[in-house]
């Protein structure tokens, strides 16, 4: 159907949220030059070690990972030698740190010779992070509201700076760009999210009768939601055009060796999203609870699907529920095609999966769809 | 006289409850028709069965000789329904709204934009059809949503509350429109609950009461089932025809 000019403000929102949470989840990844083995008295990757922490432990065994302990020579050796990519650095003191609450530090060092390897451990520290953060948050929390409970305590507590934080840190000559990851999870969490969201605006033309309107000047309804669709559809496409020309000419971002199936993988994805939108749509009677299943699908989703952390490091239960959304099979693509070197034809079956996610979808919508509120 | 619009006995039903029942009425070519009854009588329901936007349960609607319930297409092309709700995208300028809904009713880009131009004018609107229609006043909202209605030049316009809660100018600009569309030969159909209204616009009125239209007549037919036309008020005809008054 014909255009649908509208908006030109929540289209900026759209591509200039993703950026910038991708560039401040990128920074506070960034690697730094300095050679390994100069931070003082470290113990090398995980168990046991005077007080290192069990449930980490525990975490690194739910997500089918056994831990390795080496001294910090020895698995320095191991890197220069190539029999493993990297490994992880905790802080002598990280064992007491969670406990006490006080600032820690996860290490990431790697070759960077093999960029799935890279990937995977980033990956790890970043979950192993996110787990002890909460712990000590709560830890924290529990130390400081112990005694003077008062809302300016609380307060606070939540003004906290990150407790545990990553450094990557680099041995070897090929860099693996963190963006390579962020900027896909966060760009299928926008553009599911704008899609969603977009859902609300259907709404109000159903509940201002512009719809009803539409259809006594003559347009059908099934016009009507195509051109819904497509309007949608075309926002995500630009969102992805726009942020992935960003990603490549600004934060050189790699594509890895197929770019057309990036390129074909994020169509798809906003052609899913979108499809997603009118359904919700044509689901809700009301603005207010489009925009809170909106709001809530968004945010769920994306961590199951993989836009906050890879979803390859997560154990499997969550992996096969992650599958179960289309960001993960939008993820799990790029990242193939972007990090691990998967070609096109490696990806056809992410690709199909998005097709009948977005017919599915869609099918519903046709369905479900009224041109007129409920009363 | 010639018959513009025919409705024989509307029907419709709501989760069981009837919103519009055994309706029948007549609307010649040329006048202005007003459906004058309170809030719930069931205007808005006719309205939006008469324009094709609602199927009725049962009885049909002849408009121009085609019937709405199975000649929708021809009936649409015929009409221009201005709705009660200000079905309007607020974001855009006066000017882009009536483009964009005369583009949906077929109007070729130039026409739709010279067509907007001339509503514009003839609605005093021209100063500021270039302004984000969520800037305006009510009242030129209002004028603004009667316009669009007007794009495709209808032979019959629906007009449901044209006039609720704005001010006197653009009240009286919407009935001078209304009388001057009258004179330039469109039918109209004009819903309100001013009694005042419609006994100055309309040439005949229906009153609706519960779903159901109780009586017909001119003004002054209607008048005169209850005393001198020159002394009674429409309110009082209500008031005889359903011992409650039109306010409650
Ligand atoms: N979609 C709907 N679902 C259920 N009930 C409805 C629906 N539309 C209208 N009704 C009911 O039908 C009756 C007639 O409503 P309608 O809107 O036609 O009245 P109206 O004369 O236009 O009133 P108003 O002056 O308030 O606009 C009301 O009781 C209303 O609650
Ligand atoms: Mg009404």
């Amino acid at each position: 159907m014909r255009i649908f000019w509208r908006d030109r403000f929540s289209l900026t929102f759209a591509l200039i949220f993703p950026l910038v949470f991708a560039g401040a989840f990128t920074l506070a990844w960034e690697e730094d030059d300095e050679p390994p083995g100069v931070a003082p008295r470290l113990t090398v990757v995980a168990a046991g070690q005077q007080g290192f922490p069990e449930h980490l432990v525990a975490a690194l065994n739910d997500s089918g990972w056994t831990a390795d302990e080496r001294s910090l020579e020895g698995a320095l050796d191991a890197l220069g030698q190539g029999d493993i990519g990297g490994f992880l650095l905790f802080p002598a003191g990280f064992g007491t740190a969670i406990p006490t609450g006080s600032e820690a530090r996860i290490r990431v060092v790697v070759s960077g010779k093999d960029p799935a390897e890279t990937a995977t451990l980033e990956g790890i520290a970043r979950a192993l992070a996110g787990r002890a953060q909460t712990v000590m948050l709560a830890v924290r929390g529990a130390r400081d509201l112990a005694t003077v409970p008062d809302a300016e305590q609380v307060s606070a507590v939540s003004r906290l700076p990150p407790l545990v934080s990553l450094e990557v840190r680099r041995t070897g000559e090929r860099r693996y760009n963190p963006i390579d990851f962020t900027l896909p999870g966060y760009l299928t969490m926008f553009v599911f999210f704008v899609a969603a969201l977009g859902a609300g605006s259907i709404v109000l033309e159903r509940e201002t009768r512009t719809l009803e309107r539409l259809v006594s000047s003559g347009v059908r309804a099934a016009s009507i939601l195509a051109g819904k669709f497509l309007v949608a559809a075309g926002k995500g496409i630009t969102q992805l055009a726009v942020l992935w020309m960003v990603g490549v000419f600004a934060l050189s971002i790699d594509l890895g060796a197929s770019p057309g199936a990036v390129v074909v993988v994020s169509l798809l994805f906003a052609l899913a999203s979108a499809a997603f939108g009118i359904m919700l749509a044509a689901m809700v009677n009301t603005m207010r609870s489009a925009s809170s299943i909106a709001m809530l699908a968004s945010l769920t989703l994306a961590p199951l699907g993989g836009c906050w952390w890879p979803l390859f490091i997560a154990p499997d239960w969550l992996q096969a529920i992650g599958r179960l959304t289309p960001h993960a099979w939008a993820n799990d693509a790029f990242n193939r095609l972007m990090v691990f070197g998967a070609s096109a034809s490696d990806v056809v079956p992410n690709m199909l999966t998005l097709v009948a996610f977005a017919v599915v979808f869609g099918a519903i919508a046709l369905v479900r769809f009224r041109l007129s509120p409920p009363t | 006289m010639e018959t513009y619009l025919q409705a024989e006995a509307l029907a419709k039903h709501f989760d069981g409850v009837a919103a519009v029942e055994d309706v029948s009425f007549v609307i010649h070519t040329k006048e202005i028709f007003g459906l004058l009854g309170p809030n719930g009588a069931g205007k808005t329901t006719t309205i939006r069965m008469l324009s094709t936007i609602l199927a009725p349960d049962s009885g049909d609607v002849r408009i121009g000789g085609h019937s709405a319930v199975r000649e929708g297409d021809e009936v649409r092309k015929r009409i221009g329904v201005c709705p009660q709700e200000l079905a309007l995208y607020p974001e855009l300028s006066a000017f882009d709204n009536l483009v964009f809904f005369g583009r949906m009713n077929g109007l070729p880009g130039r026409a739709a934009k010279a067509r907007a131009r001339a509503l514009l004018a003839e609605t005093g609107l021209d100063d500021r059809g270039g302004e984000a229609v969520k800037k305006y006043s009510g009242g030129m909202k209002r004028r603004v949503n009667i316009a669009i209605a007007l794009m495709n030049r209808p032979k019959l316009l629906f007009l449901d509350e044209p006039t609720v809660g704005i001010d006197p100018q653009s009240r009286n600009k919407i009935f001078e429109t209304v009388l001057g569309l009258r004179d330039e030969g469109t039918t109209v159909l004009y819903t309100t609950h001013y009694m005042e209204e419609a006994d100055r616009l309309c040439d005949r009125i229906g009153i609706m009461d519960r779903g159901r239209i109780i009586a017909v007549g001119t003004p002054a037919e209607l008048k005169r089932q209850v005393g001198d036309p020159g002394k009674t008020t429409l309110e009082e005809v209500f008031l005889r025809l359903t011992g409650r008054s039109l306010r409650d």
